[in-house]
């Protein structure tokens, strides 16, 4: 076919944009589908439902659990972290996942995605940013109205003597570092799990799954390795110090480095198996 | 093919198996730059596949793909960035309204951001674009997915089974839609369709699929000739038996296709002479004779039939 009476430019190779134009690009667009989620809301009101009822504890049964004198903040964060470390966060980490991969597979949208100026990599990493932007901002909100329902018990149970003792705010800061750490090896797995079947079903199965049997194989010496088990890992790791109040250890612990291994493995695992991968849906 | 226009598609050899199924072979698409190619064949024929392999989203299991004389393998997101596609039943994120749908693969090409109430200008969709997208009826879907398709502005335009589910005005819409496109905008166009009426109005070329096999590529006017080939002479009159062994000579390859109906090969107007007098001559009633032109419709069905066959 001859060439010569083409326009110039339309033979022209384009520039592609850079990878990093590209992962910008994704986030951005990444960002606006969150809009009117059920992901969004879950991030939003999840860190509720522990502290609320931590809180109705307090207010109703208060007086039965603190001894006049004593600090309150200590059993009220043990109790709350808890609560939440136990099923709550391992169960919300693997419905945000889930429930995010499913916004492109319920829109039929892999097929659009792919067809888009971006590689599989900008669209791989920026969905697994936005998750974990998420996991951070449902973590935070928890440790803010744990905060809050704390200077809300100052308040009302007086009696209680919150406003007696300082906010142990350092062991709080640990707290969340770590859990945010202890979160990510499940997180990534369910990322995977979530790309690799493009269901809502399946990874919110096979999640639940491995919760509840986590919780069954807790006695199990190797339980330290399993990525679902790491938040209750952390959960327990707050201790009572006579002198200092509640305390955390200024380190990572084995669970949270074997979540690290696994958030590493899983992804670089995960993109190996999904890179090559055909579109068909 | 016009041997002027560059080709912005060309697959070489191209064949896919899903598994261990064979799905195509050896296709050879060119489709040259700024034209409608209408790309068609029954469901099932390896359309659609061939429209994901052009887009890079399956891997060839021989052959390449050539847009703009690049290789796709080698180039996917860079030639990427002058193709809109709309692949089957569009990609629309119920939650968001029609104006978020836009944006969200706006903001993901990077294009300014004036370009959202352009597109949904173009496809007619403006007032409902602050409507959710779960509103929409299929046709509003479509144009909303084709919006989003005319983005960057690509100079190449994908389309698999656009109309499909349209009804018959919004067929009329799409078909008109494409022409805009491409008479104003110089976009070249690929369309996919299981039905050739839907297309022989705006396509300018032609690739007929069947089962994984190009069993015809050409221009319209190409198929048209084709279907020249394949015209006939009608002759009516009273036994078309008797008749046809009363001349065996003139009528001996004719068939019967009725009681007093005769088809026979086209002849040139010597011979339908020639026809006419004998037939009169031979004491039989002569009530009609005539020309008559197989439809796109006819010469599309012969051709995916005898590929089957």
């Amino acid at each position: 076919m001859a060439t010569l009476s083409a326009p110039v430019s339309l033979l022209a190779l384009p520039t592609a944009p850079s990878p990093l134009t590209q992962l910008r690009r994704s986030l951005q667009a990444d960002v606006l589908k969150l809009r009117r989620t059920a992901a969004l809301r879950l991030t939003l009101f999840s860190g509720a439902l522990p502290v609320l009822l931590v809180f109705s504890i307090y207010f109703f049964k208060g007086h039965a659990i603190i001894k006049p004198g004593t600090d309150p903040w200590p059993s009220f964060l043990m109790r709350s972290w808890q609560t939440a470390g136990t099923l709550l966060l391992p169960l919300f980490v693997v419905l945000l996942t889930s429930l995010l991969v499913h916004v492109e597979t319920k829109a039929t949208a892999w097929k659009h995605l792919y067809a888009q100026p971006v590689g599989r990599g900008a669209v791989f990493v920026s969905k697994l940013l936005v998750l974990l932007a998420l996991n951070a901002v449902a973590l935070l909100l928890f440790a803010g109205l744990l905060l809050g329902a704390g200077a809300l018990l100052m308040l009302v149970r007086h009696k209680l003597g919150f406003q007696s003792h300082a906010i142990p705010l350092e062991t709080i800061g640990w707290m969340l570092m770590r859990t945010y750490v202890a979160t990510l090896g499940l997180l990534a797995v369910q990322y995977i799990v979530s790309l690799f079947w493009r269901s809502f079903v399946v990874p919110v199965g096979i999640g639940m799954g491995a919760v509840v049997s986590t919780i069954a194989l807790l006695q199990w010496e190797h339980a330290d390795k399993i990525p679902y088990a790491a938040p209750l890992g952390t959960a327990v790791a707050l201790r009572l110090d006579k002198v200092k109040g509640i305390v955390v250890a200024h380190e990572l612990a084995p669970h949270e480095w074997y979540s690290l291994a696994w958030f590493a493995g899983a992804l670089v695992l995960g993109y190996i198996l999904l890179l090559r991968r055909p579109i068909t849906a | 093919m016009n041997s002027t226009a560059p080709l912005l598609v060309e697959t070489r050899d191209l064949s896919f198996h899903f598994g261990k199924r064979p799905i195509l072979h050896n296709l050879p698409l060119q489709v040259p730059a700024g034209g409608i190619y209408g790309f068609l064949g029954p469901n099932g024929a390896g359309k659609s596949t061939t429209m994901r392999l052009l887009l890079g989203l399956l891997q060839p299991t021989a052959g390449s793909v050539y847009l703009f004389g690049y290789e796709l393998r080698r180039n996917r997101v860079a030639l990427l960035s002058r193709v809109g596609a709309l692949i089957e039943n569009p990609s629309l994120y119920d939650h968001l309204t029609g104006f978020e749908n836009v944006e969200a693969t706006r903001r993901l090409r990077g294009v300014p951001a004036p370009r959202t109430a352009e597109v949904l200008e173009i496809v007619g969709l403006t007032d409902a674009a602050r409507r959710p997208a779960r509103e929409y009826s299929l046709g509003m879907r479509q144009r909303l997915g084709l919006a989003t398709a005319l983005l960057s502005d690509p100079a190449l335009l994908l389309l698999d089974e656009p109309t499909n589910g349209l009804d018959p005005n919004g067929i009329i819409d799409m078909r008109e839609l494409l022409r805009r496109l491409r008479d104003d905008h110089g976009k070249t166009i690929i369309v996919s369709s299981h039905l050739i009426s839907e297309i022989e109005k705006v396509a300018t070329h032609v690739g007929v699929i069947q089962q994984g096999r190009m069993v015809f590529q050409g221009s319209l006017p190409d198929l048209q000739r084709l279907q020249t080939g394949r015209a006939r002479l009608v002759l009516e009159t009273d036994s078309a038996d008797t008749c046809r062994n009363l001349l065996p000579r003139l009528l001996g390859a004719a068939q019967i296709v009725g009681q007093g109906t005769l088809w026979l090969p086209m002849l040139t107007p010597a011979q339908t002479a020639e026809v006419a007098a004998a037939v009169v001559g031979a004491g039989q009633p002569l009530y009609g004779l005539r020309l008559e032109q197989p439809s796109l419709e006819e010469t599309f069905l012969h051709l995916t039939e005898t590929a089957l066959s």
